[in-house]
């Protein structure tokens, strides 16, 4: 019997309520600026300059999508957060404002917003100001090759999708470093200047085993396009890059011939657009299809179990890093409190604290978000096809469609494919910001030169081990295509 | 120009840095002026007085009646034991008996409030070293089941004023002692939690590990008294090496660590953690021979007076000797007072701690001795 099943209870009740108070603003807005306004503009006299803007509206969904998704997603990563914290620390957490505490959030943005805002004697105001902004941009702009990737390349996002994606997304990420340098050193305060400088350091060094893991899942995956790489690893759990980066692709598939399950997909209709997957000759028994996977026998099945071994490994050295990287304990160094008051914020109040604060929790939902795509599948669901497919969800999946088809007809009021991978998407990403609070209250903090012997003597080596091994275990097996 | 200014040595600076009185982590209003070369503390020194009340004047000017309930904030957190060294000083004077059941009650309570000192500092602690929000509050929730049952016999959860001259101020009832010991049943497998978390954590065995060593020469020079000082290899215990009150008839371990070079922030916090098994261990002994009886030999008036002549008695307190030394004069005001407060000698040694170590590890060795400013400050 669990004793604090009430508290958990009440914790999946503001989950799922946020996540419809989520969804509901960011789909209206990007269904209204995307799709409805367009459609009025060239419904009316189909001009030139009516084109035009019409055109820049689509254009402009996803910017728009993601301002309005950041802000209101922020606030209940907030409470998530505290309410997860106060259920692993015997308290009850906030639960006055609203019922049961919903609007907490909403209530501090309020009072931060209303707070004097103070520049400190003697700092320099024009960088002071600056920091916050420049430490809030990148999260947003960095997240936009990630929505063409995590709603399966959807025709209103598909204008996000670059072919060097996780470049845009690394390069962007590492920008915030700078932000928290100059709040360091405009501050005018010694706790701040510390603050900023091992930020710096930190960043440095944590972002060589980040980037190296993530690299050498873009090897396995052969491409950098995060959109290519979220659509390779369709259909079920075998396929996501966790499970060794398409090692376990050939069983998957094997299980499929042997069933005999016709691949049409049921939730996820994006079949892999490789197009050197297609002319595979059709094998038809589970050895022949094993065979064309696993081509060396034995080898294959070994450096397949070696493969899925570091694909794990790879998913620790992200998180690791991806923590460091956000500051979060146990790598939250340059805002240590019981060291250096709050590090590089300690001068910074009202709107300006505000900003930064939205921009910690925005910055913990993308690096969770890269995670999501990169390991494991996007907006796939877990399930693997052939089991899928033996699940009596024709009935449902019929009567949905009949009652929402007038609105994806008529209006595309709602686009099931991108619903199911937003969905999982979001499951996914608030799977890894839970193991991110749960480590939050769970360990101390690092010192610093603790934190660099880890970074430098164990990860760095690890990353770099982890990558020699995939290289030349993956050539053993057939993985994407 | 190029070659001269490659040939000059860095010009580097030593930097100052005033920790506190506003930061977070100084557990209250002390000032740290730290001499920092790059991050490693060169010279440090602890600036006390911020909370200065000037206790022992108060107490010349105070009746011995009204005394005794300001003397629990001298130690916020051990309130019980300042009582008690009061109490046994004016008893020493006074030469008046404590009834058994009184001084049996003296020792549950007392050790209950050694494990609630403990486990604040315990909590508090892991703040220090950087775990902000989990398992800090897995000591409250026990130490809030111990401060319920100070208040149903002393009517407040902190600010006892239970302990009197002459004896204590109220019998609990049977109900009281039943959940005492259901706490006492229990509380052995929270500690067995804290420990399965924090002992053998990595993290926090590389901060604490070899950090902040104390060595035992060094102790004693400073007058260091306590855990502090039982972890550095010296096993004075005034419950052990000085007995009073019914310890003598009771069973139980005085722990020390055996370091020859000095004990370090790591052996700080296990002796605590087994100073809390102990003194569950002597609450349950004392549960058991706890006989019946009155509870108090001298009237509690407000024209309580006590006989003239001079005593002092001490107290081993969860920060170490805590010692009270009175004149009386008869009268039924104190004459003079004096304190010997165990956290202003454990203060004075940290400032020789910290140096050489860097600016991180200034929270996790300051808060490994436990030091309460308003003890140091009184």
């Amino acid at each position: 019997m669990i004793p604090n099943a009430p508290e958990i209870g009440k914790l999946l009740f503001i989950i799922c309520f946020w996540i419809c108070a989520i969804f509901l603003p960011v789909w209206l807005v990007s269904w209204a600026v995307g799709v409805l306004l367009p459609m009025l503009l060239e419904q009316g006299s189909p001009s030139m300059a009516m084109t035009a803007t019409a055109e820049t509206l689509r254009a402009l969904t996803p910017i728009i999508s993601v301002m309005v998704f950041i802000p209101i997603n922020a606030m209940f990563m907030v409470l998530y957060e505290r309410r997860a914290l106060a259920l692993f620390t015997v308290r009850l957490g906030p639960n006055r404002v609203g019922p049961d505490g919903l609007l907490q959030t909403a209530a501090d943005a309020v009072k931060l917003l209303f707070k004097e805002d103070i520049t400190p004697r003697g700092a320099d105001a024009f960088m002071f100001t600056l920091a916050p902004i420049i430490f809030f941009a990148p999260s947003i702009f960095g997240a936009l090759p990630l929505l063409a990737a995590i709603t399966n390349n959807h025709s209103l996002y598909q204008i996000t999708n670059l072919p060097t994606g996780i470049f845009y997304i690394l390069a962007a990420a590492s920008l915030p470093v700078v932000a928290l340098v100059m709040a360091g050193w405009s501050s005018n305060n010694k706790y701040s200047l510390v603050g900023g400088l091992r930020a710096a350091a930190q960043a440095i060094s944590y972002e060589i085993p980040l980037v190296l893991s993530l690299v050498t899942v873009c090897l396995m995956a052969g491409s950098l396009d995060v959109v290519k790489i979220a659509q390779q690893q369709d259909g079920g759990i075998l396929n996501w890059n966790i499970a060794g980066g398409g090692a376990l692709r050939g069983l998957d598939k094997a299980i499929q011939t042997k069933l005999g399950v016709e691949t049409t997909p049921l939730i996820t209709p994006q079949q892999s657009s490789d197009p050197t997957e297609t002319p595979v000759a059709a094998p038809t028994t589970f050895e022949e299809v094993i065979h064309q996977y696993y081509p060396f026998e034995f080898l294959s099945y070994i450096s397949a179990g070696v493969l899925i071994f570091c694909s794990f490994i790879l998913l620790g050295l992200y998180l690791t890093g991806a923590c460091a990287e956000i500051n979060r304990i146990p790598f939250d160094l340059p805002e240590a409190e019981s060291e250096l008051v709050s590090g590089y914020n300690t001068e910074y109040s009202g709107i300006k604290f505000a900003i930064f604060f939205l921009a910690e929790f925005t910055n913990l939902f993308i690096v969770s978000s890269i995670a999501t795509v990169m390991f494991l599948g996007g907006g796939d669901n877990p399930i693997p096809q052939w089991l899928l497919n033996k699940m009596p969800l024709e009935p449902i999946q019929k009567s949905l469609g009949a009652i929402l088809s007038p609105f994806i007809n008529g209006l595309h009021l709602i686009d099931p494919d991108t619903f199911w991978a937003a969905f999982w998407v979001i499951f996914k990403v608030y799977t890894f910001v839970f193991i991110a609070i749960l480590i939050r209250g769970t360990l101390p903090r690092f010192r610093i030169d603790q934190l660099m012997d880890f970074g430098w003597k164990r990860l760095v080596p690890l990353s770099l081990i982890a990558f020699l091994v995939v290289v030349f275990a993956r050539v053993l097996v057939v993985c994407h295509g | 120009m190029v070659s001269d200014t490659t040939s000059r040595p860095l010009k580097t600076d030593e930097m100052i840095i005033n920790m506190g009185p506003q930061h977070p982590a100084t557990h209250g209003v002390l000032r740290m002026v730290l001499t920092l070369d790059g991050e490693i503390v060169t010279h440090a020194e602890a600036v006390i007085g911020h909370l200065h009340r000037a206790q022992e004047w108060q107490g010349q000017n105070r009746t011995w009646f009204q005394y005794q309930a300001l003397i629990d904030r001298v130690d916020y957190l051990s309130g019980m034991f300042t009582s008690w060294a009061l109490a046994r000083s004016a008893e020493v004077l006074d030469g008046c008996e404590v009834p058994e059941r009184a001084e049996f009650l003296r020792v549950i309570v007392s050790e209950m409030n050694r494990i609630t000192s403990h486990l604040l500092w315990l909590g508090t602690y892991l703040i220090d070293l950087g775990a902000m929000f989990g398992f800090p509050f897995y000591p409250f929730r026990e130490r809030e089941k111990l401060l319920d049952l100070f208040e149903e016999i002393a009517g407040q959860r902190m600010m006892f004023n239970y302990i009197r001259i002459g004896g204590v101020q109220r019998d609990p009832k049977p109900d009281w002692f039943t959940r005492l010991r259901a706490f006492t049943k229990e509380f052995p497998d929270r500690v067995d939690e804290y420990e399965a978390i924090v002992t053998e954590n990595p993290i926090f065995l590389k901060r604490t590990k070899g950090i902040g060593i104390l060595p035992l020469e060094l102790a004693m020079d400073y007058g260091v008294t306590g855990p502090s000082l039982r972890a550095s290899g010296n096993n004075l215990d005034l419950r052990k090496t000085k007995p009073y009150s019914i310890y003598p008839k009771l069973e139980f371990k005085v722990h020390t660590l055996d370091k020859p070079e000095g004990g370090d922030t790591w052996d700080r916090y296990i002796l605590r953690i087994r100073e809390l098994r102990e003194s569950t261990e002597i609450i349950k002994q004392c549960l058991d021979m706890i006989p019946e009886g009155p509870i108090m030999n001298k009237k509690q008036i407000a024209g309580m007076r006590v006989k003239a002549g001079e005593g002092f008695s001490a107290v081993e307190s969860p920060r170490g000797t805590l010692g009270c030394y009175i004149i009386s004069d008869g009268s039924d005001k104190p004459f003079r007072f004096r304190w010997r407060n165990p956290s202003f000698c454990n203060l004075a040694v940290v400032g020789e701690m910290l140096v050489g170590s860097p600016i991180a590890d200034i929270m996790a060795i300051f808060g490994s001795v436990d030091v309460i400013l308003p003890d140091v400050d009184r």
